[in-house]
């Protein structure tokens, strides 16, 4: 067989050029048989995928009953509840350390597209998005005043915090865990596999294993930091840990998944350049310096955004360990958007907190394809 | 995938390989400690969990746990529902990616770019974020609590079709001259030529698109609320906030192994394939 080696082209180059065959046209009409190689595939992408998206667009303007009861044409109403709030005020001070940080990165990014003298257009554009967005983010209620859906702010929060907290740890322990095992030769397959096999669980069985697990009374954690002398810690049950044990549990059973992509981007690297490097005398950590770490970039910058939008799209975890509790202490967007559906029957407004989302994470892979098609 | 090829093997003191091994052994052992407890306390009587569950050495023996998975409760239930329902997914998305990533791939036809590119496109849109109007498209035609209404929304994967369409592209276009010139027509070419060639792909496509259907949670748990229709990964979240929770944990534990068991079985036979595949998704090699 000769197709034993499949080498994939980066998502956003083969957007950029569907691979063309050249062959001389067949005889008979190529449209009609394409159509319909391609038409039970486009059937259920265009029901399934496209058209939720232009559904929920169009739910998200309405008042619009699970029950049926009411269907009422509400304009912006559901994104002014979203996003908006009472008595709101605009202060300079207000999330300084988050905007300071947008407005740190707009600039990185204008420098970098201006010493390579990318388009004038789309610079100006990024910097107008840059700064618009740290403006925006001044507002807030003043005194006197609340958002109008706080539980949407807080679960937001909570979304951010999670992937904030979980993405280093899974990239940086996928990324350590990928080092051990590369360039060894016994026992790997065997310690790969004890890594990966989490991932492999549901996620109700994962719960299942770490609900326990992280029980003060019945779990294995408590005897053994007792070791150490810490006093047993309701993990699950404190507002202030529960997030804590909720990253653990999601570490444990999906980090094999960066494993494996760091696994395959460190065997990309061209064994030549170890040769070299050895012939010209480089001991091992100046081989990893030089070598390894510089044929990482492509493979980290995939799986860290990979990772972000996994992230921020948690839910069973949460749902299952702690039902966004104690109190709303761990209360994530997915959660927010289920509940406000199918616990409060509004799905008009849950359809624009989808859509939210939905904005979110298709920037997210903007700038994932953007940066896959540089580096590629 | 061979983790070792690529290694040139560095002379190492001997004693340097040996603790290497002693931990990597133990960190893998670490790792597992959390399945293990799960299989301990899946062997030890329900009434000694509850005095003492801590150890990973079962305290007491019995198998009555096992024994009661399929007939106690929905579980023999939701075991079939989910295999019914990943069957079909698979099946489906298979055949779909590979008749897609062929059409992509091999014919020429006006407007195929600007078909490829929109199918991109939907690799940006979240898996999970589309639920509500999904729900509502279902429930509308009275399909909650079905097979199909678990399954279709599964098979619409354009990262499959991405794989497909990567990995037939390199088919070298002789093959197809060949055939055409012995007047093989576009489906005998298809699929006595093409099919065979992308079982590689198929199959890390089809174990990959296994796992996934198999460990959904948010939209099971949307789109069948009645117990009969739970699949395996909704049955057991619904156990567990249940208050056998706390008196029965020796059945849950079981419970949540026998659940798993496809996957496990499948990642130690298909783990190359597994592996294969995620890599091939993210467009690496």
């Amino acid at each position: 067989m000769t197709v034993t080696a499949p080498h994939t082209g980066k998502p956003a180059s083969a957007a950029s050029g569907v691979p063309t065959v050249r062959q001389r046209p067949w005889r008979t009409g190529d449209a009609a048989t394409g159509l319909v190689f391609l038409g039970p595939f486009l059937a259920v992408y265009a029901l399934f995928v496209v058209w939720p998206v232009v559904q929920a667009g169009r739910m998200s303007v309405y008042d619009w009953d699970l029950l049926g009861f009411t269907r009422e044409f509400v304009g912006l109403d559901n994104y002014r509840r979203m996003l908006w709030g009472t008595a709101m005020t605009w202060s300079t001070g207000h999330l300084a350390g988050l905007r300071l940080l947008v407005l740190a990165v707009t600039a990185a990014v204008i420098t970098r597209r201006l010493r390579r003298g990318a388009p004038a257009g789309t610079t100006a554009a990024v910097g107008g998005a840059g700064v618009l967005g740290a403006a925006v983010l001044g507002f807030h209620p003043g005194a006197g005043g609340g958002w109008n859906d706080a539980a949407f702010w807080t679960s937001l929060r909570h979304t951010l915090e999670f992937t904030a907290i979980s993405t280093p740890i899974l990239v940086g322990l996928g990324l350590l865990m990928a080092l051990t095992l590369h360039r060894r030769q016994r026992g790997t397959a065997f310690y790969r596999a004890a890594f990966f096999l989490p991932y492999v669980l549901p996620v109700s069985a994962v719960t299942l294993i770490w609900s326990f697990l992280l029980n003060p009374d019945r779990g294995l954690l408590a005897p053994f930091l007792g070791f150490f002398g810490v006093e047993p810690i309701a993990w699950l049950s404190s507002p202030d840990l529960a997030m804590w044990g909720i990253v653990a549990t999601t570490v444990w059973w999906s980090v094999g998944f960066n494993l494996v992509l760091f696994l395959a981007g460190l065997q990309d690297i061209d064994p030549h350049l170890y040769e070299a490097a050895g012939l010209d005398g480089a001991n091992r950590w100046q081989q990893f310096r030089h070598v390894t770490l510089p044929g990482l970039r492509q493979i980290s910058v995939l799986v860290a955004i990979t990772q972000l939008i996994a992230s921020f799209q948690i839910f069973g975890q949460v749902y299952i360990m702690t039902r966004g509790g104690p109190g709303d202490s761990t209360r994530v967007l997915i959660q927010h958007i289920y509940e406000s559906g199918f616990r409060n029957l509004e799905m008009g407004y849950a359809a624009a907190l989808s859509l939210f989302l939905f904005v979110v994470m298709a920037v997210v892979s903007a700038i994932q394809f953007r940066i896959m098609s540089r580096e590629a | 995938m061979a983790v070792a090829t690529t290694a040139p093997p560095a002379v190492r003191p001997r004693r340097r390989r040996i603790l290497y091994h002693v931990f990597m052994t133990l960190a893998a052992l670490v790792w597992l400690v959390p399945v293990l407890w799960m299989v301990s306390m899946a062997l030890t009587p329900n009434d000694a969990l509850q005095r003492e569950s801590v150890g990973l050495v079962p305290n007491g023996f019995t198998l009555d746990n096992f024994g009661e998975v399929f007939t106690v409760g929905h579980m023999l239930r939701w075991f079939l529902n989910s295999l019914i329902v990943t069957s079909a997914a698979t099946v489906l998305t298979v055949a779909l990616c590979a008749t897609a990533g062929y059409a992509f791939a091999k014919i020429r036809f006006t407007g195929k770019r600007l078909l490829f590119a929109l199918v991109i496109a939907g690799l940006m849109v979240p898996k999970e974020a589309m639920f509500v109007p999904l729900f509502l498209m279902f429930s509308d035609t009275g399909q909650q609590n079905t097979y199909q209404a678990l399954f279709l929304p599964r098979i619409a994967f354009p990262l499959g079709v991405f794989i497909m369409t990567q990995f037939l592209s390199r088919v070298p276009s002789e093959y197809e001259e060949a055939a055409r010139v012995d007047g093989a027509g576009r489906w005998r070419i298809f699929w006595s030529i093409m099919l065979p060639l992308a079982r590689p792909a198929m199959a890390s496509l089809a174990i990959f698109t296994f796992v996934l259907t198999w460990n959904d949670y948010l939209w099971p748990l949307v789109i069948s609320t009645e117990r009969e229709m739970f699949t395996v990964t909704t049955g057991l979240a619904s156990l567990q906030s249940n208050f056998a929770a706390a008196t029965e944990v020796g059945s849950l534990m079981a419970r949540g192994l026998v659940g798993s068991l496809p996957l496990v079985v499948l990642f130690l036979l298909f783990q190359r394939q597994l592996i294969r595949g995620i890599t091939l998704g993210s467009g690496e090699k």
